[in-house]
């Protein structure tokens, strides 16, 4: 159990090591562990370098130190004289000495008498010269020296080795100490002077091996210096070098925080770059996901069976942008296209910037441009734009959303939504202009039944003619204001389905009697001549009377509204083999060719500024056609400007009324007789 | 007592303005639009016109803006109109002195407005005056 344990520890100190090296992620007291032992280490191998070194330097020293005493013994024993009683010989001996301590560090040289009181006769020292060197280094001498202690004028101690060698009798005989010199190893008693060197224990300044191994000891402090600095900014490296690889590779999605990674400003200036790279790299991070996440949706949209998604965003009426970050039109649909007039692949090579278009791409440019803020975001807007030929009055109008999107909020992505409102807004307009007509439609004949009727009950006219005017006024004004919320009504019940037609036989020639006698009013005003011809004989038809009678009133009261005073209308009928038609002609103004399909749609009149003069809502010749299409019949009109018009009625004949004369007619019929 | 031109392509409106102004002293002229006010305006020479908004070839825009080229400002101008939008009429015409009234009116209403404009002028009805 203890051996397994034990395994365990080295593997996990291993491990350890290993992740120390490659500078991975360690426990704390591993690492601290490490750059202790290696301090420690490191100091102790310098240490010992250093002092094997001053061991050996120290021997070395020694043996030199010995050898040079005994080379100034020989020299000294060389000199010729009568020895320290003469002058001459101390001169020499003395020049000799200094040479010595002039070669050879040396605290003091001197010849010193071999017996009581030994005296110093010659001393590189002057002061020392005729005094005695004391009884206490006046012994005998191992080999090697003595090792003394002297104390300096400051009061520190100084250890040094005092080396003694015995001279031969003084004066020797002149060229007795030619030749190399004897060894004097070990001095020999009872000479008669000796020689004395007070010498240092070690050389003065380190050698050149101290020097290499301070030298090695420093260069090693460096280095494990150095793999810490290594280890702290390797932890930084790692997560830079990832996103490298697989930014080549791109092999998966980068999510790495590269946030963890900045270093506090605090330490230095250097930093600053360091930190402006980690951001570097953490746009280019995020620009690179982005990049990935559209050729996902590329992907998806190839993979969606066979671009299915794209077909669908295709099918969109509304044209539909995508701006990437880079400020690209990444994607259009093709209504966006459409719309704009770009391709899809030259839109894919623009950018915002340089973009070029006209009409609505360049009032669309614009509007991007203008919501594009400093910062690189884009702000929502919702703006409607104008394009088209304004000369020609052309114009269309498109609603324009722009919508940042919000995954993006930092980055400049958006989509924008284009939708032709132009419809819509004719719609609206078209309301619009239909409530004011009818208000003033509604207004115009209770203005007359307002005053007369006043007339009549102010009392002021008593006069039977002004009084039967009054009441004709007021009936005929009633009757017009009956017709026109019967119109509206008629729309309104087209308009949501629920007008219901109550078949019966009609005969056409009261209809068009009773039809005419409504507007004989109106006509006589104008002096209009209204001319009613029928053939001899007229079968009745089916057909739903209180509103063919509408359509009568309708086609009756525009013939006599756009015919000058003075002119006629002539209402007739012809019967086929499975039609009837009900023709209603006048020599007014006409209408131009171009408008004949608008004047049937609802609220829609002519552009004739005689028609725009005269009152009028727009929905009668609408609802005159759907009352006629809901009978299985239609409307024709045939005019043109300035000569009058011919509206033609084709209802199908009572006995042949399945046979359709227009598109929906048996369909309509069926379900109107049904009802 | 004035002498009051009146414009309307409704006949019904000329009539019985017509009358209520005739009873009151006034005398009255009448044309069916724009452009036959203008010719009026040509033979004869009138204290006020009342005119309609939307009448055929030359609506009462156009009247006003034509006798005020041609007149100035003197003679008043007091525009009927049925017109929804009347705010917008009458801040319109306002440049060119025109007064809007709206439709439906009631004439008594509408003839104390016009002698207002006289300063009292013609109040006294003549019974039996009726054109």
């Amino acid at each position: 159990m203890e051996r397994e344990s034990g395994a365990h520890s080295v593997q996990n100190w291993w491990k350890s090591f290993r992740g120390f090296l490659s500078a991975e992620e360690v426990p704390r007291w591993f690492g601290l562990s490490v750059v202790l032992i290696y301090l420690v280490g490191m100091g102790s191998i310098a240490q010992f370098g250093i002092a094997q070194a001053r061991r050996e330097m120290a021997i070395r020293f020694q043996g030199d130190s010995q050898f040079a005493v005994t080379l100034l013994a020989d020299r000294l024993e060389a000199i010729e004289g009568e020895g320290p009683t003469d002058q001459k010989w101390l001169s020499a001996c003395q020049r000799a000495l200094r040479e010595f301590a002039a070669n050879v560090p040396s605290q003091s040289v001197r010849v010193v008498e071999g017996r009581p009181p030994w005296r110093i006769i010659a001393s590189i020292n002057p002061t020392e010269t005729g005094t005695t060197i004391g009884a206490r280094i006046a012994g005998a001498l191992q080999p090697g020296g003595l090792e003394i202690a002297t104390i300096s004028s400051n009061g520190s101690e100084q250890r040094h080795r005092l080396l003694r060698a015995p001279l031969s009798p003084i004066p020797r005989r002149a060229g007795a100490g030619g030749g190399h010199p004897t060894p004097r190893a070990t001095p020999e008693p009872g000479a008669e002077h000796y020689l004395e060197a007070i010498l240092p224990l070690e050389p003065a300044e380190p050698t050149s091996l101290a020097n290499q191994a301070r030298l090695l000891a420093i260069v090693l402090a460096v280095l494990g210096a150095l793999f810490v600095v290594y280890r702290c900014l390797r932890e930084q490296l790692r997560g830079v070098s990832k996103i490298a690889s697989r930014l080549e590779t791109r092999r998966d999605r980068i999510e790495v925080d590269l946030a963890s990674l900045r270093i506090s400003d605090s330490l230095d200036g250097a930093t600053a770059g360091w930190n402006e790279l980690v951001a570097l790299t953490e746009r280019l991070q995020a620009s690179v996901q982005r990049t990935e996440a559209n050729e996902e949706l590329s992907s998806v949209l190839q993979r969606s069976g066979g671009g299915a998604l794209s077909e669908a965003l295709n099918a969109i009426p509304d044209g539909l942008i995508y701006i990437s970050d880079e400020v690209r039109f990444e994607y259009l649909n093709s209504a966006a296209c459409r719309l704009l007039g770009w391709s899809a692949s030259d839109a894919k090579k623009m950018t915002l910037t340089d973009a070029q278009a006209n009409g609505l791409g360049l009032k669309l440019l614009e509007l991007i441009r203008g919501a594009a803020l400093p910062e690189g975001v884009f702000e929502a807007r919702t703006e409607v734009l104008e394009a088209g030929d304004v000369q020609a009055q052309d114009l269309s109008t498109y609603r324009v959303w722009l919508i940042p999107l919000q995954r993006a909020r930092h980055h400049g992505e958006c989509v924008v939504v284009i939708r032709d409102v132009s419809q819509q807004i004719r719609a609206d307009h078209a309301r619009e202009e239909f409530i004011a007509q009818v208000t003033h439609e509604l207004r115009t004949p209770l203005t007359n039944i307002r005053a007369y009727t006043e007339t009549l009950s102010s009392g002021m006219f008593e006069d039977p003619k002004v009084i039967t005017e009054c009441y004709n006024v007021i009936t005929k004004e009633t009757r017009r204001l009956s017709r026109l919320v019967e119109d509206i009504l008629s729309v309104s019940q087209l308009e949501v389905g629920s007008i219901e037609l109550h078949v019966d036989g009609v005969d056409l020639k009261t209809l068009l009697s009773d039809g005419i006698r409504d507007v004989r009013g109106l006509a006589d005003d104008k002096n209009i001549d209204v001319q009613l011809v029928l053939p001899a004989k007229l079968e009745p038809v089916r057909a739903d009377r209180d509103k063919l009678a509408v359509v009568v009133n309708n086609l009756l009261g525009n013939a006599i509204k756009y015919t000058p005073p003075n002119g006629n209308v002539t209402v007739g009928c012809q019967v086929a083999a499975d039609v009837v038609v009900l023709t209603f002609k006048d020599n007014g103004i006409g209408i131009d060719p171009a408008e004949h399909v608008k004047v049937f749609e609802k609220f829609q009149r002519g552009s004739n500024p005689e028609v725009q003069g005269e009152s009028g809502t727009g929905i009668g010749l609408y609802t005159a056609r759907e009352i006629v299409r809901r009978h299985g019949g239609d409307i024709e009109v045939l005019s043109e400007k300035g000569n009058g018009s011919t509206f033609m009625v084709r209802l199908p004949h009572r006995e042949s009324r399945a046979a359709a004369v227009s598109p929906h007619a048996r369909e309509r019929w069926d379900a109107g007789t049904a009802a | 007592m004035a002498k009051i031109l009146i414009v309307d392509d409704d006949a019904h409106i000329v009539r019985v303005l017509s009358m209520w102004l005739g009873r009151h002293g006034h005398e009255v002229v009448t044309a069916g639009n724009g452009g036959a006010a203008l010719a009026t305006l040509e033979r004869e020479k009138v204290d006020m016109i009342i005119s309609d908004m939307n009448m055929p070839f030359l609506d009462g825009v156009g009247l006003a803006k034509a006798v005020r080229a041609k007149s100035g400002p003197t003679i008043p101008i007091l525009m009927l109109t049925a017109r929804c939008d009347q705010q917008r009429l009458g801040e319109q015409l306002a440049m060119y002195g025109v007064r809007v009234y709206p439709k439906p009116f009631l004439p008594s209403q509408l003839v104390v407005e016009i002698n207002s404009a006289f300063g009292g002028l013609g109040v006294a009805a003549k019974e039996g005056s009726v054109p």
